[in-house]
């Protein structure tokens, strides 16, 4: 009998045991084996919301801004229905406070049954080593950037991009350069400019001594009216020729960012019915009289139909002087190109062009791309390389033309950075 | 004595028992947890598997833009950092849903993503990524089976509301639990116009509209007839979220042109008359086409990119023997949608193929079925595609049943 007894305590005391370990070891929920990573979620949602920087610009709007609405749309409709979040954002401080909260938004009163967090530092735009740069014809008032960005106008030799895709690129290159950039959104506008008219209401905008880009490649837009009737002449070299005159009166530089200039015209409504050969409508081949017709115009010669002429002399390099204002202002080409349509250096007798900046070393006769200005008034960029353009050519080369001065600005931290903190739980569920 | 002996067997009965069973019970506990702690490291196998995915554009890293097989597995766009994805190697995923298609004259079978008629994206399953082989250059093959599912996060629904003068349709933006109020919404309307000749001819509008508090917007336009065919592309966008949607409306589904993928590399697609895809039967008309280009620019717009007649961008294709497809150069590697308006027999319509994948904001399926699986463990993440938002989802599961793993 004591055996049975004996055993029925072992077994009580295994049960006990059992029962303790039970009590200690405890399983953990479904949704804690296998957890939706919350903190990576918050974090790739972070990077979302500021993905196009929207984020970021912001948190940094005073706390009533409309935007911080359109921020809490844009999140609630980034997150799926079951997960809740608390989105708080605070200034970081260097003395004292570390963290200022700023403002904090929620769509649920608590998180849930689990959370976790993921945060994003956040930096304003001046937060970043600055420089302010001089502006070009800073003494005269300051010049104007004119880029031709016409609606109604085809390019070539552009081949992967859009004048327009270019424009914006040039101008975002370009326009802390000048006291006014100015994009020219059709060929009406490109007409009122070539009669010497303002197109905006803006006080800085100059029409002399103005820089005008062609971003259309080897075409030019032309305006109805006055330029489409009398530049009609032997396939629109006419206008070439009256385009030069505008670049001599006004004292423009004309920028041709690619190609060989002035090839073709173009204006998809006037000119709708023609095409350039190559199955672009809207557009009609000059040809190479063109360049001529535009440089006899500058050179104030009376206007004859004859060709121009261009070589490829192949891989060209930068020159010291480009690479030198590439690093100033630092825009980085590709040190080599190959140039397709270079201009022959007979045009600086004939049209009494000098080179102010070689943007490419000259090979032989060939000027791959240059600042050409004439002895009286006016100038002209040309980078006659093949498709497709890189338009941080033309910047460097315009630039390492005027060389307006950087002033650089010292570093300020206090209250550029700002630290978002998203928050998320998981409702429903067990 | 008698007594003491019956005593020791019941005792020795009583306690073998006892052992046998807390031997049972602690068994299954431990069993129990074994399995939860395996459930965890495939949890946490999976959020691994999915940022090795996203974070790395595998090698070589511009894989995507090309035919070749990539080396090794990701999707992370080369150009970019963080969870930022290229539209072409999403492109080269063979997608496990929608039915592959079979082109006689090219002798190929294409993996097909199809959003309803005229939304295509078929490409050969001789440059798309299969799941056996993105197992293996993970490393996974024979011991984790995984399914990766990326779908845009913004929804754009076009309804037309009103057929002809005015054409009008109603836009609704919605994310994945809200809808996008106040959303700037970029359209392109693209209409065939009537014309005497065979190739179609095309007019295009370009504008923008804002969604109400409701996320819904509606646009009209003048002087389109109740017959005729047209495609509305609609860009919305609020605070770095953007979303794609289209409608099209076609007088005529019988004959098409269907745009084959048949080079990366060359950006060249073939253009195939749809009797020699879909139907078969007895000899059918030509099919004309006249095909565009549309971009979504960095200011949320959208522009034509012309395109010269020696792309391909227009021409005919017709069924059967003899009758070669057609082919046509995307003229560059930016993200867009490939418009391809089509006429036969005074019937027209327009088909649209993205180029880059998220332009359509087009959704991927790519690896195995989830049935029949004993434990899937799911792992999220929001990336951006082209700018477009998009959520990544892995789900993942182990073939070692419940043996533990590592």
């Amino acid at each position: 009998m004591m055996r049975t007894i004996e055993i029925l305590l072992v077994i009580i005391i295994i049960t006990g045991a059992f029962i303790i370990a039970a009590f200690f070891a405890v399983l953990p929920s479904p949704r804690q084996v296998s957890p939706l990573n919350l903190r990576r979620l918050a974090l790739t949602t972070l990077q979302t919301l500021d993905g196009d920087y929207s984020m970021s610009t912001t948190v940094f709007k005073p706390t009533g801004d409309s935007s911080w609405a359109s921020l809490q749309i844009a999140l609630s409709a980034s997150l799926p229905p079951n997960i809740v979040y608390n989105f708080s954002v605070y200034e970081v401080q260097s003395n004292g406070k570390l963290f200022n909260p700023i403002k904090s938004m929620s769509n649920a009163r608590d998180l849930g049954v689990g959370s976790d967090s993921a945060s994003y530092l956040t930096a304003s735009s001046n937060v970043s080593f600055s420089s302010t740069p001089q502006k070009i014809g800073e003494s005269g008032g300051g010049s104007t950037l004119y880029i031709l960005n016409c609606s109604d106008a085809n390019g070539w030799w552009i081949t992967g991009y859009t004048a327009q895709k270019l424009a914006g690129d040039l101008r975002m290159l370009l326009s802390p350069y000048f006291q006014a950039t100015i994009m020219v959104q059709n060929t009406t506008q490109l007409g009122l400019l070539l009669n010497g008219t303002k197109i905006t209401s803006s006080p800085y905008e100059k029409v002399a001594s103005a820089v005008l880009i062609n971003t259309f490649g080897e075409t030019v837009p032309i305006p109805s009216g006055y330029y489409l009737t009398q530049g009609a002449q032997d396939s629109y070299a006419k206008y070439c020729y009256l385009l030069g005159q505008r670049v001599r009166q006004y004292n423009w530089t004309w920028a041709s960012i690619v190609g060989w200039p002035l090839y073709y015209v173009s204006n998809t409504v006037a000119l709708s019915g023609s095409q350039n050969g190559w199955g672009i409508y809207g557009m009609v081949m000059v040809g190479s009289p063109g360049l001529q017709s535009f440089l006899r115009g500058l050179d104030n010669q009376a206007y004859a139909y004859g060709n121009s002429q261009t070589g490829s002399p192949g891989v060209v390099y930068l020159s010291s002087v480009a690479k030198y204002y590439s690093d100033y202002y630092g825009i980085f080409p590709s040190t080599y190109s190959t140039a397709t349509r270079a201009l022959s250096t007979s045009i600086l007798g004939t049209y009494h062009l000098s080179v102010s900046t070689c943007i490419f070393d000259q090979t032989g006769n060939w000027i791959a791309g240059a600042v050409y200005r004439h002895a009286g008034t006016g100038a002209f960029l040309s980078l006659g390389l093949a498709r497709t353009p890189d338009v941080r050519l033309t910047a460097v080369g315009l630039l390492s033309d005027y060389k307006p001065r950087l002033y650089r600005s010292e570093y300020t931290a206090a209250g550029t950075s700002r630290l978002v903190v998203l928050q998320l739980g998981q409702v429903g569920g067990a | 004595m008698t007594g003491a002996t019956i005593d020791h067997l019941v005792s020795v009965t009583v306690f073998l028992a006892a052992i046998v069973l807390f031997i049972g019970l602690f068994n299954q506990t431990i069993q129990t947890a074994i399995i939860y702690q395996q459930h965890r490291y495939l949890a946490s196998r999976c959020s691994d598997i999915l940022d090795t995915i996203l974070l790395s554009p595998g090698y070589p890293i511009n894989w995507g833009k090309t035919d070749t097989y990539p080396t090794f597995f990701g999707l992370q766009d080369p150009e970019f950092t963080q969870y930022r994805i290229s539209p072409y190697s999403l492109m080269r995923l063979q997608s496990v849903t929608g039915t592959p298609i079979t082109y006689p004259k090219t002798g190929l079978t294409y993996s097909n993503i199809t959003m309803g008629f005229g939304n295509f994206l078929l490409v050969p399953y001789t440059k798309a990524i299969n799941y056996s082989a993105a197992t293996k250059l993970l490393g996974v093959n024979n011991t984790l089976g995984f399914q990766l599912t990326v779908t845009p996060i913004i929804t754009v629904t076009i309804t037309e509301t009103h057929a002809s003068n005015p054409l009008t349709a109603s836009v609704k933006v919605y994310g994945l639990g809200f809808p996008l109020s106040n959303a700037t919404i970029s359209y392109c309307f693209l209409k065939v116009k009537a014309s005497q000749g065979n190739t179609p001819l095309y007019s295009s509008t370009f504008g923008t509209i804002f969604a109400d508090d409701e996320g819904e917007a509606t646009v009209s336009f003048q002087n389109v007839a109740s017959d005729e065919s047209y495609v509305l592309i609609a860009y919305a966008h609020l605070q770095g979220l953007v979303g794609i949607g289209y409608h099209e409306r076609v007088t005529s589904t019988k004959r098409y042109v269907l745009p084959l993928i048949d080079s990366f590399a060359q950006r060249r697609v073939i253009l195939a008359h749809s009797y020699d895809v879909h139907y078969g039967g007895p000899p059918e008309s030509a099919v004309f086409f006249n095909a565009t280009f549309v971009l979504l620019t960095e200011d949320f717009t959208l522009r034509e990119m012309p395109m010269e007649n020696s792309t391909g961008k227009i021409g005919k294709v017709n069924y059967g023997n003899g009758q070669p497809y057609a082919n046509l150069t995307i003229p560059t590697y930016n993200p867009g949608i490939l418009i391809a308006t089509y006429k036969s027999n005074n019937e027209d319509g327009i088909v649209l193929m993205p180029w880059g994948m998220s332009t359509m904001a087009f959704p991927v399926t790519f690896g195995d079925k989830l049935t029949d699986k004993e434990w899937i463990v799911t792992s999220i993440r929001q990336i951006l595609v082209n700018g477009i938002a998009y959520q990544a989802k892995l789900a993942l599961w182990s073939f070692k049943g419940y043996s533990v793993v590592g």
